[in-house]
């Protein structure tokens, strides 16, 4: 890392603290979601001092810091949309285009590109051994922040039993972290992006590789009703990790995953301890639990129920059966009263 | 004793059909509402018996429409606003009043006015709003995929959820009252044996009961 | 059965309803017969039977013996193909004479047709009816793969091939400088093509200039005349005395005799012979003869890129093209005139062009259904269009990341998103690619003994031939290329500086020296009037015109220009001095007037030839009030006229009015697809201070503009592998 550090704190880093803060907060309050955790820390951990130097000098002075000169000069060619080659062994066309707004908005998109790519790219043309240096998410992370530490290591546990890692197919060989998370996007879901938008983002990871799930004559998933409607709400991890623990990334094979339409269609699904939960912390420290009931965005079926909602309702048809049973009872009684009088008469 | 053919066939069959879909759908509705919990039936079941229960219930409810429209049952349904006000308080006073005093029915049964007021007013407001509004969220579920996203600014699977579980929930307060206000007939079971045969009988006993009081 | 017929009349309602049916059924008996025959009368064009003389009648032995050297020919041509050896030696021929015997090439190299006639016993080719025997119908399959079985007759007069226009009701690219689409819903549909659009580069119309017989007195005749063909009809394959004119109008049809001039062979038959392609004059006009010889037909087959380029070379390679076939047989009577300017100048041949070395036919990439045939999505020009939502193009079959070979190759790749294939892999132009040509001064040619057009400069290479305009695949009612930089800007303006200017000192010069000859012949030309018009056309409008003409730029085609994802491709440059109406004038051109090409070519007095052209009695009812309602107005609107189309004929009791020279006020552009090379242009080409792009022109920034001259990848990489 070669960026410069004591610049001043730039207006970027006031945009943060305050989610860093928060984040943090429901990671101590919440211990168990640690799903939840490992999504946030990716924002919310503490960069190594040299990179959060980097931040502050680029909100301080984007254009004339040297990783920004850096970045620019990579993507005078990189952000070129087609920039792309077709593999010889496959005929694969493997692109080379990196988003330049993308990687702006990416977790890593202060740092200079040298600081993970060999110092030898610094030149065109590039070195034909195209490896950088072995990285990935633990080669940089692990050492960070003790408490958080843990969790990149419990990451990489995950992912150490996830079908990815122990499956024998050709096609899951050499397998990382990046053959889905894309380090030039990887971002957080962000305050306020809407739910959809979310899933989308991740579950289009996943059909980057299988992708043959959406050939039409595919029957597969055929037994989920409204299929379709499931793959725009639910993210395809939400049913394909242990139902047990939290673990988003010790993904299942598909023999594994369980069918259990009651995991999310009840009052305590795992969405809403995985995604929606997310969701529904977020936006009630934002706007109170009256406009997150009447707001949601999203609906599960079972699930939109508010439990104050549900209470009140019953309360309310116990109250009149009371009455009514008060008003038979009353009936009876004035009808007993009155063929005792004619009795009596 | 005076015995008035109240109910024609085709409107007890749909009454009765009518009652049980209802059932069906509340068993199943609960099912999938309160999903997870164990005395319920299995979600998937629900599911079925609820879209199934739901497009007869559609059904039924366009039959009765067309039928009241096109036979003499729909006079029943037609408000008389001149004395709805007079008619409204003497029957609700009735009901928390008068019947523990045993006064007399204000209401008469008679061939072209089979409901009270408060009985027309809730049946008209339960068959021409409520079932619509139930019947719509409820085809806006079986169809969520081609509805816009959002409807009232508000997520529309959403509205018409919240929708549906609302008027479901407020039929269900019906169906009880229903059920209680039946039993309010000359006899306990006068009204419910009236729906299974036809016939209402307004036996002299309420003459006889009005005179001796 | 009477008395049920008299119970029928009884009925009055029932009476009146049969005079009815029987009323308006005369009238469509009455209708079909008249009418094309008061719509001849009215447009001045003719149909009449016709006959051919290669159409000739063959007895069983002449038969035999032309299948048997057909069948010779093919399987020797087959065979000679796989055998190898020293080419003269005699172990080859006889290689060749067992592979040609042996049973399969029999069956599959003779052909097909051979079997087909000998058993129907068709000893003589009668046109289209010959065909229609067996092809009556055929099944046409769409993008998707849907079959359709149609009327092969009915198919082929409906395409562009047959009536050079589009069907009424869409798929152009092509916007009015008033800023609609042409013929988009909502508009009033009129028929576009080259059917009636003058152009400056032939210099007539398809009505005015289709058949011409020109009496040529070349030098080495020394004097004696000799006659010479020339029109339009030398290619389009109806063989009838004028276009498909009746396909113009919204009812009625070609007639029966005009359909039977159709020439299938030119397309179908591998034997065709050029030579019978010339002007023949009968009692009825002057049309063009084709080949009806027994021998094309018993060649026939799907259509070669030969059976294109026999039409098609004329247009690209040009007809001075050394590897354009056609052009060496130019007809055994009244040869056809040589265009020795090229309208595109990017040959279709093995020589010329990567795909024809390897083998490509045309119909790999345009693929054909039925008789329609896709010209692509990316059309600049206001030409008619069969199949207006089929794609041509590069990617079809190169993929988004065509190149493989260089070390370079991603990033080459990475121009993809700028840049059209061909604005690197066409290199240049043939040399005698035409881009300034004057019709009013023509230039006596001895050595063909007529007058010509004078092309006044002529250049293949980068820059001065042709140019690189952003597209977008919309065009312009005058074949403007319209696009913007990608990321937008509002200093790209095509209509007011590149198309409207030439600034090179060389063209200049080169014009200003072609000037100064035409001088000697038409002494009245002012050099530097004739070099600002001929480079500065805008220079030819009044300040409230350019004005205008800029106004209307801003306001209906920069949110066309700024559609959609615009690259550079590379645009043939052309523009014509030609007599021009002035009573029919906008800010972006007047109504252009045809030359009659005999008067032209035999006398070189180009006005008298127009005057000739516009006596044709079609353009005198262009200039009347059915066509200016059915047509014109529209066409004005479309031009950038709002007040419509002006009926005033030009010519008034021999007398010209309003009619003036005039260079048109912007060239054409002419979008290159063909002539590929192999070898695409090196990076300094462009990346260079002086490199073929001129960014800043194109609408980049000052700064982004210097960036692209000095790339210091592009310095470390010299020289590029």
């Amino acid at each position: 890392m070669n960026a410069p550090s004591g610049h001043p704190r730039s207006p970027l880093d006031h945009v943060r603290a305050p989610r860093r803060v928060e984040w943090r907060a429901l990671t101590n309050r919440a211990p168990p979601l640690a799903l939840l955790a490992i999504l946030l820390c990716l924002c919310a951990i503490p960069l190594p001092a040299s990179v959060a130097a980097s931040i502050a000098s680029e909100g301080a002075d984007t254009a004339h810091s040297p990783a920004a000169a850096e970045r620019q000069a990579c993507l005078r060619c990189h952000a070129m949309p087609t920039l792309a080659y077709r593999e010889p062994t496959t005929g694969d066309i493997v692109s080379l285009h990196i988003d330049p707004h993308a990687l702006a908005d990416s977790v890593h998109g202060q740092l200079a590109c040298l600081d993970c790519h060999r110092r030898s790219y610094r030149r065109y043309p590039h070195p034909e051994r195209a490896a950088p240096r072995e990285f990935d998410c633990i080669g940089c992370h692990r050492d960070d922040d003790a408490d958080l530490g843990r969790q990149w290591l419990g990451i990489d546990a995950e992912f150490q039993r996830s079908v990815h890692a122990v499956s024998t197919s050709p096609r899951a060989a050499n397998f990382d972290c990046h053959t889905c998370h894309d380090p030039h996007r990887f971002r957080p879901a962000a305050v306020g992006e809407p739910l959809t938008e979310i899933v989308a983002r991740h579950n289009a990871v996943c059909l980057s590789c299988h992708r043959r799930l959406l050939e039409p004559q595919r029957r597969s998933h055929a037994w989920l009703p409204n299929r379709d409607a499931h793959w725009q709400a639910v993210r395809c991890i939400d049913c394909h990790t242990p139902p047990a623990r939290e673990a988003n990334h010790e993904v299942l094979a598909a023999e594994q995953t369980e069918r259990n339409c009651v995991g999310c269609h009840s009052s305590d699904p795992r969405l809403l301890a995985g995604l929606y939960r997310f969701r529904s912390e977020e936006e009630i420290a934002r706007r109170g639990l009256l406009a997150q009931a009447l707001f949601n965005e999203a609906y599960v079926i079972g699930m939109s129920r508010s439990p104050l909602l549900d209470r009140l309702s019953l309360i309310i048809l116990g109250l009149l059966i009371l009455a009514l049973a008060a008003h038979g009872i009353g009936r009876y009684l004035v009808h007993r009263a009155g063929r005792d009088s004619r009795g009596r008469a | 004793m005076t015995t008035l053919y109240l109910y024609p066939l085709w409107v007890r069959v749909w009454h009765w059909l009518n009652a049980i879909l209802f059932l069906v759908l509340i068993a199943s509705g609960v099912s999938l509402h309160y999903a997870g919990t164990t005395w319920l039936m299995p979600f998937a079941t629900a599911r079925i018996l609820h879209n199934v229960a739901g497009i007869l219930l559609t059904l039924g409810w366009i039959g009765f429409v067309i039928a009241n429209a096109r036979t003499a049952n729909g006079r029943h349904y037609r408000i008389r606003p001149r004395t709805l006000i007079g008619d409204l308080i003497a029957q609700t006073r009735y009901y928390l009043h008068g019947i523990f005093r045993g006064e007399p029915h204000p209401f008469h049964v008679e061939p072209e006015r089979k409901f009270n007021a408060l009985q027309q007013l809730s049946y008209l407001g339960v068959m021409y709003g409520l079932m619509p509004l139930l019947i719509l969220s409820g085809w806006g579920f079986l169809f969520a995929v081609y509805l816009p996203p959002t409807l009232f600014g508000l997520g529309s699977v959403w509205v018409v959820a919240l929708t549906h579980v609302a008027v479901s929930y407020l039929l269900v307060l019906f169906l009880v009252t229903h059920l209680y206000i039946i039993t309010t007939g000359e006899t306990v079971f006068a009204n419910l044996r009236a729906m299974l045969t036809g016939w209402h009988r307004a036996d002299s006993s309420s003459t006889s009961r009005s005179e001796s009081s | 059965m009477n008395d049920r017929l008299s119970a029928l009349l009884a009925s009055r309602p029932l009476r009146r309803l049969l005079i009815a049916v029987g009323a308006l059924a005369l009238l469509g008996a009455l209708f079909s017969l008249l009418y094309p025959l008061v719509f001849e009368t009215y447009v001045g064009k003719v149909n009449a039977p016709l006959t051919f003389s290669s159409s000739q009648t063959l007895n069983d032995d002449e038969f035999e013996a032309l299948a048997a050297e057909l069948s010779w020919s093919a399987r020797h041509a087959a065979a000679a193909a796989i055998v190898g050896g020293d080419p003269e030696s005699f172990e080859r021929q006889v290689k060749i004479e067992m592979l040609m015997q042996t049973p399969s090439r029999m069956r599959e190299h003779e052909p097909s047709h051979i079997k087909y006639f000998r058993d129907a016993g068709i000893r003589r080719y009668e046109g289209p009816k010959t065909c229609l025997e067996c092809h009556a119908t055929m099944r046409v399959r769409d993008q998707e793969g849907r079959a359709q079985v149609v009327d092969t007759l009915d198919d082929l007069v409906n395409s562009v091939h047959f009536k050079f226009q589009s069907d009424a009701g869409g798929g152009f690219s092509t916007f009015g400088y008033d800023g609609r689409r042409v013929n988009a819903p909502g508009t009033r549909p009129i028929p576009i093509g080259k059917i009636n659009r003058a152009c400056g580069i032939p210099g007539s119309f398809s009505w005015t200039g289709w058949a011409a017989l020109i009496a040529a007195r070349p030098e080495a005749a020394q004097g004696a005349i000799e006659m010479r063909s020339e029109g339009c009809g030398q290619c389009h394959i109806g063989g009838n005395y004028q276009p498909a004119t009746e396909k113009m109008m919204p009812i009625g049809d070609v007639p029966e005799v005009a359909k039977e001039g159709i020439d299938c062979l030119i397309c179908h038959a591998a034997e065709y012979d050029m030579n019978q392609r010339y002007v023949i004059e009968d009692s009825a006009g002057l049309r063009w003869n084709q080949d009806r010889s027994l021998r094309a037909a018993l060649t026939v087959g799907q259509a070669t890129t030969r059976n294109c380029l026999l039409c098609h070379q004329h247009n690209m390679g040009g007809d001075a093209y050394a590897h354009n076939e056609a052009a060496q047989a130019l007809g055994e009577h009244n040869p056809r005139l040589l265009h020795k300017g090229a309208k595109r100048g990017n040959p279709f041949s093995p020589e010329s062009d990567v795909h024809a070395a390897a083998g490509l036919l045309c119909t790999d990439c345009h693929v054909p259904q039925g008789h329609k045939i896709p010209r692509g999505l990316m059309g600049v020009d206001l030409v008619a269009n069969d199949l207006p939502e089929v794609e041509v193009s590069c990617v079809k079959c190169h993929s988004e990341a065509p190149h493989n070979r260089s070390q370079h190759k991603a990033l080459l790749n990475g121009h993809l998103d700028r840049l059209a294939c061909t604005t690197c892999h066409v290199r240049s132009l043939e040399e005698n690619n035409v881009v300034l040509r004057d019709w009013v001064h023509p230039t006596w040619d001895p050595e063909e003994g007529i007058f010509k057009a004078t092309d006044i400069y002529r250049s293949g290479a980068v820059g001065q031939g042709f140019t690189f305009l952003w597209f977008n695949g919309n065009g312009t009612f005058l074949a403007n290329a319209l696009g913007n930089h990608p990321d937008g800007s509002s200093t790209y303006d095509p209509l007011m500086q590149q198309l409207a200017r030439i600034e090179d000192p060389e063209v200049i010069a080169a014009v200003r020296a072609r000037a100064t000859e035409l001088k000697e012949t038409y002494p009245h030309i002012d050099i530097d009037d004739y070099v600002r018009a001929a480079t500065d056309p805008l220079s030819q409008l009044t300040p409230e015109q350019l004005e205008q003409r800029r106004a209307l730029l801003e306001r209906n085609l920069r949110v066309h220009m700024d559609e959609g994802q615009s690259k550079l491709y590379p645009f043939k440059l052309f523009n014509a001095m030609m007599y021009e109406d002035l009573g029919n004038q906008g800010p972006f051109g007047a109504m252009i007037l045809p030359f009659d090409y005999a008067t032209y070519h035999e006398t070189g007095d180009s006005q008298a030839a127009m005057i000739q052209a516009i006596r044709d009695p079609i353009v005198r009812r262009m200039y009347e009030t059915p066509f200016k309602l059915y047509m014109m107005d529209e066409f004005m609107a479309y031009f950038g006229v709002a007040e419509g189309w002006r009926t005033q004929y030009p010519l008034a009791s021999g007398e010209l009015r309003d009619v003036e020279p005039r260079w048109m006020r912007q060239m054409g552009s002419l979008k290159i697809s063909h002539g590929i090379q192999p070898v695409g242009r090196d990076c300094i080409e462009c990346h260079s201070p002086n490199g073929i792009l001129d960014y800043q022109g194109l609408g980049y920034s000052p700064e982004r503009a210097a960036e692209l001259q000095h790339l210091d990848i592009v310095e470390n990489l010299r020289p590029a592998g």
